[in-house]
């Protein structure tokens, strides 16, 4: 017992060191993390629903107040790391409080643990206390966790600096150019949905590698979304800790598909219009049209043609990340149908990548995704070799993403796109 | 044996490592070859009695093979794009550890510049610096605040991104080196006439910073402590402008400190300057023919001023100066063609 509480202690001890490492605000996330703490006690203890939203209200404000009004008052302030992920996890412990899901925390030292989980800041996955407590009871070293986590967070490394890094320089020069419009827009999008994808999910690997290490299985944030056949599909295997979040906290608590159809939809499209209030006021409209994909949820009965589309959708609506301005994104989407540049093709090649750089993105999205289809065999397999064969693997590994990662000074794209949500 | 393994597996990691950091660093042959004055001083076979400290206002002045040719003076320079007072100082204290100069020659234009502007410098300085606790120092003077000191241990992690766009030399001079100037003289022999000067600039603060102040202070404590005489000057190049604030700094700093100064800018008609064929770039720096009026004309006043000694009749210099005027004329020959 005395050990397991060192072990916490030590976890806690190195998230702060590295939370204050990264020289990011951390009483404010301090504050709401202890608040929420003793905010579920007195939830348990009235069962008000009154208070409980008081109570989720005040969490709210940080989130709100950093997210949204600093921009609209247009003040220049330290945002606290990762304070979306964090109050969307607080805000579910307390309406699990309310709905006595489970019991309370009564350790804060585990709660801060949850809280203050320093991967998770980054970029999510967003956790819920119930699970991760669970996790915090076999919190332990283990010889054989190492290796796979390290492989892991190897490839997620490569996605991040490799795949998604390069491409990011084709897709900042479409994007600071109003010049580049119709094809050059459609390749954009095309190119953003690899790079989003890597970006993300290789943050996600490292996260998770990194929580493999100390035992502690975060749950899985990606299930292979670019094969899904639907816009529907699509949500249940992209950023399913968000997804899970707005279906449990937002979609059931409106009335789910409990009601009549048009309540049902409009449920959808509420949840939806929350999601893309959570990345920002810019991708409201995205999410509102990702809302009504999924109530319209068309499929052909061609399981193929269903993906491709699917993909295409979903690249299409990424246009607001790529502009981060509604009319801007409406301006250029239009574009698409309306311009053809067919020299996109002969202009390949000045758009910041080399042949050869176009080659190391090809060769390496093909290594990520046999790795991400075969993972199971290929960890199965990568535990059985000789420890120096492992500690082999993983140098070259490390090898390969020095030389032919994108980083270092006057990179554009040093921290993960779904960090500055 | 298994921990031999693994041994050997790190250590081929770190052989890999360092092998690629050398393939992907700049030669800085072809491209960029200031950053070669900096190892091209190692390879100096003789001690030099002159040394002149600066930035490119010093390394397009004085061209030590001329000097040497018509004063039989031995020179170096020190000097690199860019180069703040304070590398001036860490370079001097360098240069002791090797051999002890009679003169120390400051170009003073770098008073100018407070702090270091871009990261490209800094590798101009340091990428082919011996490591010593001179380089730490260097490292710790000039590195701006996004740079990682990792990078300057292991150059793949900042050169990396050159592995898709290697050219000829780096594989040439993967694990060789050769001497791209001439004892820190970069031959620049194409001509862009002065035609006319900008308008200049009214300035917030002509007050050189008190930081490089201190750095000039120590340098010329440095010269004391060594017996080396001091002597400031200020390169004949129109652009960026020397003020006169700036000069009355150096004037007062000069005779504060019982040191000689030298305005070559005044002395351009003395020199024969002519700014519509001794500059490469509009009077900003001085190309090869300027550069030879100029430390002809300077050579004479470090000679009779100085009294050092000429060498053209020590045989072990002379055989090495002999093949580097050779290498000199050939690479003026070579360009002119």
């Amino acid at each position: 017992m005395a050990t397991s509480r060192i072990k916490k202690i030590l976890l806690l001890l190195l998230n702060t060191f590295l939370y204050f490492i990264y020289g990011k605000n951390i009483i404010v996330l301090l504050i709401t993390s202890v608040l929420t703490y003793y905010f579920g006690h007195i939830i348990v203890k009235k069962k008000s629903y009154l208070i409980t939203t008081i109570l989720i209200s005040i969490i709210l404000m940080p989130l709100i107040f950093y997210k949204y009004l600093i921009n609209i008052m247009e003040i220049s302030i330290l945002v606290p790391l990762g304070i979306s992920y964090y109050t969307l996890s607080l805000i579910s412990y307390l309406s699990d409080m309310y709905h006595k899901r489970y019991h309370e925390a009564n350790s804060l030292l585990d709660f801060l643990l949850f809280s203050l989980y320093f991967p998770c800041l980054f970029i999510g996955p967003i956790n819920r206390y119930d699970t991760f407590s669970l996790e915090l009871k076999k919190i332990s070293f283990k010889k054989e966790n190492v290796f796979n986590s390290l492989l892991r967070i190897s490839f997620g490394l490569i996605k991040k600096l490799i795949i998604a890094n390069k491409l990011m320089i084709v897709i900042n020069t479409i994007a600071s150019n109003n010049e580049f419009t119709g094809l050059y827009v459609l390749l954009a999008c095309l190119l953003y949905s690899i790079l989003l994808y890597c970006d993300f999910s290789g943050g996600i690997d490292i996260v998770l590698g990194i929580s493999k290490i100390f035992n502690i299985n975060l749950v899985e944030n990606f299930n292979h979304p670019y094969l899904s056949e639907s816009i529907k599909e699509f949500w249940r295997r992209w950023h399913i800790s968000l997804s899970s979040w707005l279906k449990d906290y937002v979609y059931i608590p409106l009335g789910g598909n409990r009601g009549s159809k048009i309540m049902t939809k409009v449920n959808v499209l509420i949840t939806f219009l929350i999601s893309g209030l959570w990345h920002g006021i810019h991708y409201i409209l995205w999410g509102i049209l990702h809302g009504i994909l999924v109530i319209l949820n068309f499929k052909t009965k061609n399981r193929v043609v269903n993906i491709i589309l699917t993909f295409t959708l979903i690249s299409l609506l990424w246009i607001f990340f790529i502009y981060n301005n509604t009319f801007l994104s409406i301006e250029m989407f239009v574009s698409i149908f309306t311009k053809c540049d067919i020299n996109v093709i002969t202009n390949f090649l000045s758009l910041g990548l080399n042949i050869y750089e176009i080659i190391i993105v090809i060769i390496f999205l093909i290594m990520v995704i046999i790795y991400e289809r075969k993972k199971d065999v290929i960890e199965k397999n990568f535990s059985s070799f000789t420890i120096e064969n492992k500690v082999a693997l993983i140098l070259l590994l490390i090898i390969l993403i020095l030389l032919f990662g994108n980083y270092g000074l006057d990179v554009n794209g040093n921290n993960f796109i779904y960090g500055s949500f | 044996m298994k921990y031999l393994k693994l041994l050997i597996v790190i250590i081929l990691f770190f052989g890999i490592v360092f092998v690629l950091g050398k393939l992907v660093s700049l030669k800085y042959i072809s491209e960029y070859p200031e950053g070669s004055f900096i190892s091209d001083y190692y390879k100096e076979e003789n001690n030099h009695d002159v040394i002149f400290l600066g930035d490119c206002e010093a390394y397009t002045t004085f061209s030590p093979i001329n000097l040497y040719e018509k004063y039989g003076i031995t020179s170096y320079v020190r000097g690199n794009s860019q180069q703040l007072i304070g590398a001036s100082y860490y370079l001097l204290q360098e240069t002791l550890k090797y051999e002890h100069p009679k003169v120390v020659v400051l170009s003073v234009g770098l008073m100018r510049y407070d702090k270091q502007v871009k990261e490209e410098y800094n590798r101009l300085l340091l990428d082919k610096m011996k490591w010593s606790k001179e380089k730490i120092h260097l490292m710790n003077y000039l590195m701006l605040d996004n740079e990682n000191i990792f990078s300057y241990f292991f150059p793949l992690l900042r050169y990396h991104d050159r592995i898709t766009k290697l050219n000829s030399d780096d594989f040439k001079y993967l694990f060789n080196d050769r001497i791209v100037s001439h004892n820190g003289f970069l031959i620049n022999q194409e001509v862009k006439p002065l035609n006319t000067l900008p308008s200049k600039k009214v300035l917030d603060n002509y007050n050189f910073s008190e930081s490089n102040m201190e750095y000039l202070k120590k340098i010329m404590k440095l010269c004391q402590e060594n017996n080396i005489t001091l002597v400031l000057e200020k390169s004949p190049t129109m652009y960026p402008f020397w003020y006169d604030e700036y000069e009355k700094q150096i004037i007062d700093f000069a005779n504060t400190y019982h040191l000689d100064y030298y305005n070559l800018l005044e002395k351009k008609d003395d020199i024969g300057l002519d700014f519509t064929k001794d500059t490469y770039d509009s009077g900003v720096h001085l190309n090869l023919s300027g550069a030879i009026k100029t430390t002809e004309y300077f050579g004479k006043i470090l000679k009779e001023k100085y009294a050092l000694q000429n060498h053209q009749n020590d045989d072990k210099i002379k055989l090495d100066y002999e093949k580097k005027i050779e290498r000199f004329y050939g690479e003026v020959h070579e360009k002119n063609n």
